[in-house]
């Protein structure tokens, strides 16, 4: 009982499942210049990709190669991607 | 003065070995401890595989490619080359990178695949054994499909529909027409490699002839099939850029594809004979010899694959991504192919490791140019339903569409070029 009070109340992005998933992101995100259209995502701050991958989800921002990747991810799926992403280097 | 060396050497070797305690293995035998992967065809999906395993594995599993060419030029943008947006030179990459990425690169052809003792043999006689076997061999042309046609006919009617001098002569012959040569294309049926492909070297074709002021030159297409992808937004930017340059023929309309002649330079249809100076025949395609004669393939000339992981259905050791796959709704695409080798690289690497396998996700798309900064899209996420792959989310570019997105759009398929072709050759 007393254990389960003490239990995260979110539970913890599941960074290797995230590191999978993100090997379809590198196919036009890992190389990317400071004037690419597709942007570097390696990096960035956790909070900021995943609400700007829920927003490709909803189709709050516009582009369609984004929102059909996002549309089939899970709100787990992006937590993971988003907590790989924020410490993962650019692929050299 | 050599065998002292060599002594010397020796001894220096097991002394230093010993004084560290540790045990002495020859290099064979170290090698012989870790899990061994081969993988044949260095294209898209084969050296995407060698790198994912390599690398995810941390050096865990031996991986072996082997690749009989030194440098690859890719099919993925060669039409922006026959159009003059590229040169040659840049759709070519080499292996050095792969190599240092932990990956044994071997420049042989694998001559057969012995599925029962687990090796392949090579052109030259050696054998690599293998644990697993990924073979990503891409497609052989079927040059009997199209009546008249052959290797030796192809010197003459390139096909170019694999990479290297084909497309280097097509590029030769298109660049010497005159205004009022004409052009004609045989379009290929179903399933092939790269299905906007056709229309996009049409689309390039057409731009050449303009750019060179031409009036008098028109382009046929004679196609096997009654519809084909991105329809609407090919036609659409044909009559916009290309008015009354390209005439689009289904069967009914050609009544039938009845052969070409080599010699003459004719090609044949039930209704009319054409004597143009230019004919691209895209013939009919099946996977890579190798994968025929070691019995991967089916009826349909592909090899059956569990969409799950890409393992062949006929052989649990052997996997098959790429073009020489039937991967369900996805095309035969390098996008493709790049996806699929990081679901059967995950796997085997979950196998031979034993360590964390997770859910196949597959995806693709694939850009098109019709004209200068006028660049249509296709894509998808597929992922495996009751052993099939099938999309599930899916978009194609629109008509209509502002000049403003369809720049954007060739910009992207110039990002997407570096970012894949740096996923795959490092
Ligand atoms: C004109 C054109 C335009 C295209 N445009 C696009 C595009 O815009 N986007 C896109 O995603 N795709 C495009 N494609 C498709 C893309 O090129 C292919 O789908 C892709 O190359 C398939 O990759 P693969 O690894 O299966 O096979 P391949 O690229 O064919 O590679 C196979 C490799 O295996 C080697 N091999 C074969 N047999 C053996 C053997 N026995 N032993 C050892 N090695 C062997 C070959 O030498 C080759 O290097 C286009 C194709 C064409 C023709
Ligand atoms: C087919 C190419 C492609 C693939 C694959 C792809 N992206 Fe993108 N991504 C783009 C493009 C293009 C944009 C810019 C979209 C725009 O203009 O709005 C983008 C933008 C983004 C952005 C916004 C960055 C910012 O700061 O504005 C994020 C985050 C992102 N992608 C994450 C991902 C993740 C995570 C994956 C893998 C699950 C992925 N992408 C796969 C093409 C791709």
């Amino acid at each position: 009982m007393a254990l389960g009070l003490l239990a995260p109340v979110a539970q913890s992005a599941d960074v290797e499942y995230g590191r999978y998933l993100s090997s379809e992101c590198t196919t036009c995100h890992g190389a990317s210049k400071a004037d690419s259209t597709i942007p570097n995502i390696h990096g960035l701050g956790e909070s900021h990709i995943a609400e700007v991958i829920k927003a490709y989800r909803t189709k709050a921002l516009p582009n369609p190669v984004m929102q059909t990747i996002a549309a089939r991810l899970g709100d787990d799926e992006i937590a993971a991607l988003a907590a790989y992403f924020a410490t993962a280097k650019r692929p050299k | 003065m050599t065998n002292i060396t060599r002594r010397h050497f020796g001894i220096m070797a097991g002394a230093s070995l010993s004084t560290l305690g540790l045990p002495i293995l020859s290099a064979p035998a170290l090698a012989q401890g870790k899990p061994r992967v081969v993988i044949i065809g260095g294209g898209p999906g084969g050296a995407t595989a060698a790198r994912y395993i390599a690398k995810e594995s941390n050096g865990a599993i031996d991986v072996t490619l082997i690749e009989p060419l030194k440098t690859f030029t890719t099919c993925f943008f060669s039409n922006l080359y026959v159009g003059g947006f590229r040169d040659y030179k840049s759709l070519t990459h080499n292996y050095d990178k792969v190599r240092k990425g932990d990956v044994k690169v071997v420049h042989s052809m694998a001559a057969s695949i012995d599925r029962d003792k687990k090796q392949v043999v090579l052109a030259g006689g050696g054998k690599v054994p293998y644990d697993r076997l990924l073979v990503a061999p891409g497609i052989d042309i079927r040059f009997d499909s199209v009546p008249g046609y052959s290797e030796k006919a192809a010197e003459v009617m390139p096909h170019a529909w694999k990479p290297g001098a084909q497309t280097q002569l097509l590029v030769r012959k298109l660049n010497a027409l005159k205004d009022g040569d004409q052009i004609v294309m045989i379009a290929p049926p179903n399933p092939y490699r790269c299905p906007p492909g056709p229309y996009e070297r049409v689309s390039m074709f057409a731009h050449v002839l303009k750019k060179k002021g031409f009036k008098k030159s028109r382009i046929v297409i004679l196609d096997p099939k009654p519809t084909f992808s991105k329809q609407a937004v090919f036609s659409e930017g044909w009559e916009k850029h290309y008015p009354g340059i390209i005439e689009w023929q289904d069967p009914k309309i050609h009544g039938g594809i009845k052969g070409v002649d080599a010699k003459t330079g004719e090609v044949k249809t039930d209704f009319t004979n054409y004597k143009p100076a230019l004919v691209n025949v895209i013939p009919a395609q099946h996977a890579g010899k190798i994968a025929r004669d070691a019995g991967l393939t089916n009826q349909t000339g592909y090899c059956p694959i569990d969409a799950a992981s890409m393992k062949s259905t006929v052989d649990p050791n052997i996997f098959i991504v790429g073009d020489a796959s039937i991967a369900g709704e996805m095309p035969k695409s390098a996008f493709s192919a790049n996806s699929q080798a990081k679901v059967a690289a995950m796997v085997i690497r979950a196998e031979l490791t034993k360590s964390r396998a997770f859910p196949a996700r597959y995806s693709n798309t694939c850009w098109s140019l019709i004209a200068p900064d006028d660049d249509v899209k296709v894509g998808a996420s597929y992922e495996p339903v009751d052993g099939a792959i099938k999309a599930s989310s899916t978009f194609v570019s629109q008509r209509n569409e502002s000049a403003d997105l369809r720049k954007q759009n060739y910009k992207e398929s110039v990002d997407w070029y570096k970012g894949i072709t740096a996923d795959i050759f490092g």
